[in-house]
């Protein structure tokens, strides 16, 4: 670990910052058609962040951010609809009901091991989106309508949506590089060796949880005022939890820069590509899936570090694949997950 | 409530046990969340639909050839692609079988296009009347090739060698394969074997209802529904648990109505998972 002069240790930060502000920027200058897909693509990063946080970083591999996305989306729809209030107060409300959702269901979720939290949390997805599709106060199966004069929309929207991905980036940069982030990793490594080592497993299962299905509620909220019209089958649909899971594990699970990669690859190289070939469009993404965990089982973000890596000589470049694939897989108690730190040996 | 609800339900019950049968045996045995397996069923279906649409023969004279089919696919798919992931990260077979499941989409899709299809036979649509009872013929034969195989599946692992050889790798791999039991093999045929049970159920499911490509995503909810209900390790919990979920299905609907059928299958699905992971009818052994 050479991270220990100061301003190094401030560059994925600074960098953050830089990409934020020259994004935000961006939202006055960029046509309407790239704003609306760069409002999908960061609500996708968004909820992919946090899954990766979720599943990458604390071992939880979940099955159900559709029933945040759907939470944090339904919630600032109501709120519209029903209450006549402003919608930053919808903004702040959609992730609020996220994690009131996830600390309610922490309880159960969180007493279940392993392949058993997957299950769970599908069923907790699936559950809901049956709920809602029952419950007429909120529009029941043909879904809620959004007053579309009194959301953001064009590069307002663009700048919210900005800001929501930027803030799932800061999270994973902490779950990576902070105590915490090296505590829950070492949960997810082994469990019964951090619980010896004095971690306070669920509380910080807990602490994973909330803040990542309140990323995810509010890309819920942000999709709900960019689709306007939304129902069960548009936000609480499995298609965002797989989604999230295509998308990181494409990129690269456990990585800060994997995801980003991942959302761009899958939804803009094939979901959008290759809409008007829906058959082709299922082959290729299976075909990517199964040869990635198989052939790259990391993704292809640390594939591509390893590869810079490899080319331009023994020393490693500076910043780019640095930050990836080395710290919080390394430092722990018992290191069972090998195979970052093969790659880094290289 | 009628008698009849109570029958019908128990009677489709049959079938969610078949298919969460094969999701139960591949999770107990290789630790595998098969997220695929809802196009194993589906395929079976469309496997029968070739002969059966096609070529005129009897569902049920198919069924034995479907099951057969799907288990010469799933060998090498278990033995190449999903053992070697087995070894590696937490998500990897989870995320394989995810592709496998859209490839298969694609494939169906490529093949017999996305129109429903339905398995033409005589009992499909005619009923039957027990001690008053009135029931839908397919139901009652679904219902009891369930209970057939079933009771095969596990006379088969308590009775047989191969099946000794199932319940040794589930219960400690390495030990096992110290023993001489050759893990990866008998993973596959596991999975072969889950695949043939998808494979009867999906024919089942066939002529009992339309299928597209795309249906097995409900089915697999379904199978994991059972599943969780009826803990790892007992054939005789998973037809139990799926009896119990096709009754709770159909009461509902008698007592809310058509649309709670789901919520409150799914909401029963997580209350037994958050309460009893391990399964309301779960025995001591394999897991």
């Amino acid at each position: 670990m050479t991270l220990t002069t100061v301003p190094r240790r401030w560059w994925p930060t600074s960098a953050l910052l830089l990409a934020t502000v020259v994004c935000f920027a961006l939202g006055g200058v960029l046509d309407s058609g790239t704003l609306d897909l760069g409002v999908t693509l960061l609500c996708y990063l968004a909820i992919a962040q946090a899954w990766n946080i979720l599943a990458g970083f604390g071992g939880l591999v979940s099955l159900g951010s559709a029933a945040f996305v759907a939470t944090g989306g339904y919630a600032a729809a109501l709120l519209l609809v029903h209450t006549g209030l402003g919608w930053p107060l919808a903004v702040v409300a959609a992730p609020v009901a996220a994690m009131l959702l996830s600390l309610l269901l922490s309880a159960a979720l969180l007493r279940l091991r392993g392949d058993y939290f997957s299950i769970g949390t599908l069923a907790v997805a699936i559950a809901l989106q049956a709920l809602i599709r029952n419950w007429a106060w909120a529009g029941g199966a043909s879904g809620v309508t959004v007053p579309a004069d009194a959301v953001p929309s064009g590069g307002n929207l663009f700048q919210l949506a900005v800001l929501v991905a930027a803030l799932a980036m800061a999270l994973t940069l902490y779950a990576r590089y902070s105590d915490f982030g090296l505590r829950l990793a070492a949960i997810r490594d082994n469990e019964p060796a951090a619980a010896g080592l004095g971690v306070a497993v669920r509380r910080h299962q807990l602490a994973a949880l909330l803040p990542t299905s309140g990323i995810t509620g509010l890309a819920g909220a942000v999709i709900a005022f960019q689709f306007i019209v939304i129902s069960p089958d548009g936000v609480a649909g499995v298609a965002w939890s797989l989604n999230a899971v295509l998308m990181t594990v494409v990129g690269g699970t456990g990585t800060i820069l994997g995801p980003v990669l991942g959302v761009a690859v899958v939804y803009y190289g094939l979901t959008r590509g290759l809409q008007s070939e829906q058959t082709l469009s299922l082959v290729i993404e299976g075909v990517l899936l199964i040869g990635i965990v198989r052939f790259a089982p990391q993704g292809v973000w640390p594939l591509l570090c390893w590869a810079t890596r490899r080319l331009l000589g023994p020393r490693p470049g500076p910043g780019t694949g640095r930050p990836v694939t080395d710290r919080g897989k390394k430092d722990e108690p018992a290191p069972t997950a090998s195979e970052p730190v093969a790659v880094d040996a290289v | 409530m009628s008698l009849d609800v109570l029958a019908a339900g128990i009677l489709a019950g049959g079938l969610y046990a078949l298919i969460g049968l094969g999701i139960s045996l591949v999770f107990g045995v290789l630790g595998l969340m098969n997220l695929a397996h809802g196009e194993l069923v589906i395929g079976g279906a469309y496997l029968a639909s070739l002969l059966v649409v096609d070529a005129g023969w009897d569902p049920l004279v198919a069924l034995p050839l479907a099951m057969a089919a799907m288990a010469l696919i799933a060998y090498p798919l278990q033995r190449y692609l999903l053992t070697p992931l087995l070894r590696g990260s937490k998500s990897a077979p989870l995320v394989a079988t995810f592709g496998l499941s859209l490839l298969a989409q694609a494939l169906f899709q490529a093949a017999f296009g996305t129109h429903p299809k339905a398995l033409p036979a005589a009992y499909a649509d005619t009923g039957l009347s027990v001690l008053g009872v009135r029931v839908q013929t397919v139901y009652v034969i679904a219902f009891g090739l369930t209970v057939l195989l079933c009771a095969a599946t596990h006379l088969a692992l308590t009775r047989t060698r191969a099946g000794s050889a199932v319940r040794a790798a589930s219960a400690d791999p390495d030990t096992a394969a110290v023993l001489g039991i050759d893990v990866n093999r008998v993973y596959a045929v596991t999975f072969a074997g889950a695949a043939a049970l998808a494979a009867a159920g999906g024919v089942l499911t066939g002529v009992a209802q339309s299928f597209t490509p795309s249906s097995g995503l409900p089915l697999l909810l379904t199978g994991f529904a059972v599943m969780a209900l009826a803990g790892i390790g007992s054939v005789g919990g998973v037809l139990a648990a799926g009896v119990a979920l096709g009754v709770l299905q159909s009461v509902s609907v008698g007592l809310f109505g058509g649309g709670w059928r789901d919520v409150v299958v799914y909401l029963a699905f997580f209350l037994v998972l958050a309460v009893r992971p391990q399964g309301l009818f779960r025995k001591a052994h394999a897991g």
